[in-house]
């Protein structure tokens, strides 16, 4: 017994009261998906609180948690697996455990050596509206071919869920965007990975009722 | 006894952890990136080799393409996928195995009432295909890929397939812990925390009966996808604690308050069984 508490006494002396059981770190994993996702509004001088460091995320690690696991954070919006962006901003599941794993494992620090550079830029990307844009709102059917690059909430009702759909002349069924309790945060534009040719007489399903969607064309 | 272990098993954790912070050279499991080693070796949770120096997580693109394109229930269609490289997009041809298979598809309905666990085939060009697969009735399936490209981390990635029709009305899932009976086996389950709070860590025990003939299927003790009720998360996992004994615990941190609904895969006399429990989860108060 004495053995045990030796054993558990030097164990813990470095990260004062938490109890690690944990081998991911900040410094080796969750800097990283902080850099990749977090740091354009978490930044010192940012839009938010900075994350940038071991010592300014610690004290928000069970918030972190939360907040990505309800998908509040980062402010992306867009289910996973309906429509794929090439902006996409969304943590991938595996990023999602690793940071569940460090805050139920006693929030680690790591090894100074281990950290990441940080981001080159930290400015968020901007956008423009530009020409040739379609505004759709209700069920929607293009009276021309298409090309979608993407998909803009202009105007969306607070907390709707909704999932926007092409219906294409041959049945076929396309998903375009899953939104989820949408907030205002979520109107920024939604760019596929690859643009999606629509021809003449697809129809956009899924607009609720009181909101308007901007269709983005390839440029 | 149990507890005797769960202690011993803690400070070894400790240890382990502790330890680790001070070497360069680690060996990560691929699937369980908490789990590492100063050895080589494998994963004591999934069975998967380590890996020394994982590259940083990045996500692959998977396209999912279907002959015929456009749906319909009970028809018989192809499913293909193709992975590709998320810098320039080019074509990913070789892959790692990831328990036993170098493909996982799971494939889920609406209304949760169809789950398929299979393996696409690989195919000359580099991408997976599955022949004949029949979705039942209208409505949204969510589908799973489950791959390990080379080079790269394993990939978990979600696809949707909508099939024409009226949808199945909204799923509202209610507790179901009561034992099943599957193919050659008894499924018994039980959750500790008895009421699962959504954001921390819930243990599902399933006890298996009869135990005899119980063997790893896919080199785990036991396969897991949970669901919510809204197909939002889905979580592939592996068990936690498993001895080949008739007790086997997974340990899942449920994302969000909700209803979700959990399939299990146990292989016993070379019998795969399938079972699946729906579980309540709750706000933390």
């Amino acid at each position: 017994m004495t053995r045990c508490l030796l054993l558990l006494t030097a164990c813990f002396a470095a990260q004062a009261h938490d109890i690690i059981t944990t081998s991911i770190t900040f410094s080796r994993d969750i800097a990283r998906i902080v850099n990749n996702h977090c740091a354009s509004c978490h930044h010192p001088g940012g839009m938010a609180f900075s994350l940038m460091t071991y010592a300014d995320a610690r004290p928000w690690a069970v918030a972190i948690k939360e907040e990505i696991l309800r998908r509040r954070m980062p402010p992306w919006g867009a289910i996973k697996g309906f429509g794929e962006f090439r902006n996409d901003q969304a943590l991938t599941p595996e990023e999602m455990e690793r940071i569940v794993s460090w805050t139920d494992g006693g929030v680690p620090e790591g090894e100074p050596k281990d950290m990441p550079e940080p981001p080159k830029s930290l400015e968020p990307e901007t956008f423009r509206h530009g020409k040739g844009e379609l505004s759709a709102t209700g069920e929607f059917a293009l009276t021309r071919a298409f090309v979608l690059d993407g998909l803009w909430p202009e105007k969306v009702p607070e907390k709707g869920s909704f999932q926007i759909t092409a219906q294409l002349p041959d049945g076929t069924i396309q998903p375009l965007l899953w939104l989820q309790d949408y907030k205002a945060q979520f109107g920024h534009p939604f760019l596929f990975q690859t643009p999606v040719n629509l021809p003449a007489r697809t129809v956009i399903r899924g607009i609720p009722p009181g909101a308007k969607i901007a269709l983005l064309p390839k440029k | 006894m149990r507890r005797r272990s769960f202690v011993s098993s803690s400070l070894t954790t400790l240890i382990f952890a502790r330890k680790l912070w001070s070497q360069d050279q680690v060996w990560v499991c691929p699937m369980d990136p908490d789990v590492r080693s100063s050895v080589a070796g494998v994963c004591p949770r999934c069975g998967m080799k380590l890996a020394a120096n994982l590259p940083e997580a990045t996500e692959y693109h998977m396209d999912l393409s279907t002959l015929p394109r456009a749906l319909e229930p009970g028809q018989p269609i192809q499913l293909t996928f193709a992975i590709h490289d998320p810098w320039k997009g080019r074509p990913v041809t070789n892959f790692q195995l990831v328990h036993e298979k170098l493909f996982h598809m799971f494939v889920v309905s609406q209304d949760l009432e169809f789950f398929l666990h299979n393996h696409p085939v690989f195919q000359p060009d580099g991408s997976f295909r599955y022949d004949n697969l029949t979705l039942p009735k209208a409505g949204m399936y969510r589908v799973l890929g489950d791959f390990y490209p080379d080079g790269a981390t394993p990939q978990l990635i979600a696809k949707t397939m909508i099939v024409p029709g009226t949808p199945p009305a909204p799923v509202h899932l209610s507790r179901d812990y009561s034992p099943k009976d599957a193919t050659n086996m008894q499924v018994e389950f039980r959750t500790d925390p008895p009421q699962a709070i959504a954001g921390l860590k819930t243990q599902l025990h399933f006890t298996i009966k009869p135990a005899d003939g119980f063997e790893k299927y896919l080199g785990a003790w036991g396969h897991m996808l949970a669901a919510s009720e809204d197909l939002i998360d889905l979580i592939h996992t592996h068990p936690f604690i498993a001895d080949g004994g008739p007790n086997v615990q997974f340990n899942l941190t449920f994302p969000r308050p909700g209803n979700y609904r959990v399939w299990v895969q146990f292989q016993r006399a070379g019998v795969v069984n399938t079972a699946h429990f729906d579980i309540p989860v709750q706000e933390l108060q």
